[in-house]
């Protein structure tokens, strides 16, 4: 079992820092790439086209793809194998401020009623570090998620009663399409959008924002009443006609994220989480040999394609393919 | 369509909603800090250190680096819009601010005082910094950067900057308007169909 010490982790915590904000994750290209190929509106395709054209060329010359870094949080799943000897959140708040030194990120974090900017990223509680255990895994998982605030602006959350939520989850929908129209324009479509259901509010607010940060904007939801729900909830987002920057046009949404948690018995809290075009998310898995692999390296699209049924605008589908890590 | 600022209130009038434009010459940036300062200067009978007669106000906060005493950006795009919405009315009325530039649109009161003092409301694409970076020509100064990189205001000289495209124009049409009423009734047609709206 080889130790993850400090000086290690940074390294990785820079590198994941630094790819995250200049290129965006790969099945979130396949799926703009899919769109653009799909769009019918002429507007609408032109800005699809301008995104991909942003995005290959900021991978290519390492400069931050969007000038905003949104909001850092680090997800971090830790196996029972790990031996660790490193304080998670200092060390990514020290790659934070060292790649914003390099221009990787522009200075954005402010204190919240003050607005005073120290300048460099840095500010209590920054980044969100939030922590699983996995005994089953033999892998430290390190995933980090800039998420743009132009989307946070959009977002809802409400607590439900039984009567609200309604005959299949009706009341769900309505909220998810409200809140989608009232959005516009503003979270840079074509989102991502992530919904929380269940637990108390925080709860349901945490699962929207992981819905849209830690899974592939590709797979499919492993519970199938959830991986329905959101095929529904993406034939019916999209077929409101918000499209790329809210000008109008098929794709309003790359992908609906639905993750759950179940909750008490008078209440159903549900959170809606928009995630801008611009998926700046990268992740890693340093396994107890000592080997590290970025997760987007890993990330191999399926030649076959399912498509969702009935949905041309639709997720790819296309499957992560898990390699078990070998067990020493 | 080409224009230069200082903009007149022709310009402007001849345009309509989804023309696309490429502009050039001087503008500035401008985010929520700024704004308030500039209402701030309002209150209290200062001038604003840009002169905001004719000009276009790009929602925006560059990332930029100093170098040789010379700030150099390295990529700018525009922020959301909305967040400006109550500013419109004194920024086109009070200062003569002719166009509004930014994205994810404005609302009913920026539609209203664009139409009342002949403005505009171009959209630049949303999260695409590293393409739009190259139509700046100079970074001319910056003021108010005790506000912090993003909030300042940046005087940024431009050529060829586009495409935009007219979003909101001065006759009282929108397309963020247009999009949303048609959103609306297609959500009514879905929850009427599912049985929600009985």
């Amino acid at each position: 079992m080889k130790l993850i010490d400090e000086k290690s982790l940074y390294e990785i915590a820079l590198e994941l820092v630094k790819r995250s904000c200049t290129r965006i994750a790969p099945d979130a290209m396949a799926l703009l790439k899919r769109a653009h190929s799909n769009e019918r509106n002429l507007a609408a395709k032109k800005m699809l086209e301008t995104m991909i054209k942003n995005a290959e060329l900021a991978k290519e010359t390492n400069k931050p793809l969007c000038q905003s870094p949104g909001y850092p949080v680090i997800y971090a799943k830790i196996g029972c194998a790990t031996k660790m000897e490193a304080n998670i959140p200092k060390i990514f708040q020290k790659a934070i401020i060292e790649s914003t030194k390099k221009g990787y990120l522009r200075p954005s974090i402010v204190h919240p009623m003050t607005r005073k900017n120290p300048g460099d990223n840095s500010g209590r509680g920054v980044p969100d570090v939030e922590v699983e255990l996995d005994p089953d895994i033999d892998y430290a998982e390190f995933i980090i998620s800039f998420k743009g605030c132009g989307s946070e602006v959009a977002n809802i959350s409400k607590v439900l009663t039984p009567v609200q939520v309604g005959k299949d989850w009706i009341g769900i929908k309505k909220l998810v399409l409200e809140s989608t129209i009232a959005a516009g324009g503003i979270p840079c479509p074509p989102t991502a959008i992530g919904i929380g259901i269940g637990g108390q509010m925080h709860y349901a607010a945490k699962l929207s924002r992981k819905a849209v940060s830690v899974r592939e904007w590709t797979d499919i939801n492993p519970d199938q009443e959830l991986a329905k729900l959101e095929n529904d909830l993406l034939v019916s987002v999209n077929s409101l006609g918000i499209g790329p920057a809210g000008i109008g046009g098929d794709t309003t949404a790359l992908t609906v994220k639905v993750e759950m948690a179940s909750t008490h018995t008078a209440i159903c809290p549900v959170a809606i989480n928009f995630h801008c075009w611009v998926a700046r998310r990268s992740g890693v898995r340093i396994y107890s040999d000592g080997s590290v692999r970025f997760k987007e390296d890993m990330y191999e699209p399926k030649n076959e394609i399912i498509p969702c049924k009935g949905n041309p605008f639709s997720a790819n589908h296309i499957l992560f393919k898990h390699r078990r890590p070998r067990i020493h | 369509m080409s224009l230069t600022t200082p903009l007149k209130d022709k310009d402007v009038m001849d345009l309509e909603v989804g023309d696309v434009v490429y502009l050039n010459g001087t503008i500035y940036t401008g985010r929520d800090m700024a704004h308030i300062r500039i209402m701030e200067c309002l209150r209290e009978g200062k001038e604003p250190p840009v002169a905001l007669k004719g000009a276009a106000i790009f929602h925006a906060g560059p990332v930029v680096k100093k170098k040789n005493e010379e700030w150099e950006i390295i990529v700018i795009g525009p922020t959301t819009s909305a967040r400006m919405e109550p500013f419109s009315e004194t920024l086109l009325g009070k200062f003569g601010v002719k166009a509004i530039i930014g994205k994810g649109g404005m609302g009913k009161s920026t539609q209203e005082a664009l139409k009342k003092y002949h403005g505009v409301y171009l959209l630049s694409p949303p999260g695409c910094a590293v393409i739009q970076a190259k139509f700046v020509q100079k970074l001319s100064t910056v003021y108010w950067l005790d506000l912090g990189m993003p909030e300042a205001i940046w005087v940024i000289e431009v050529k060829n900057w586009g495409p935009l495209v007219v979003a909101i124009d001065s006759h009282g049409k929108s397309i963020f308007e247009e999009v949303k009423e048609k959103a609306l009734r297609k959500m009514h047609e879905i929850l009427t169909e599912s049985g929600g709206l009985s």
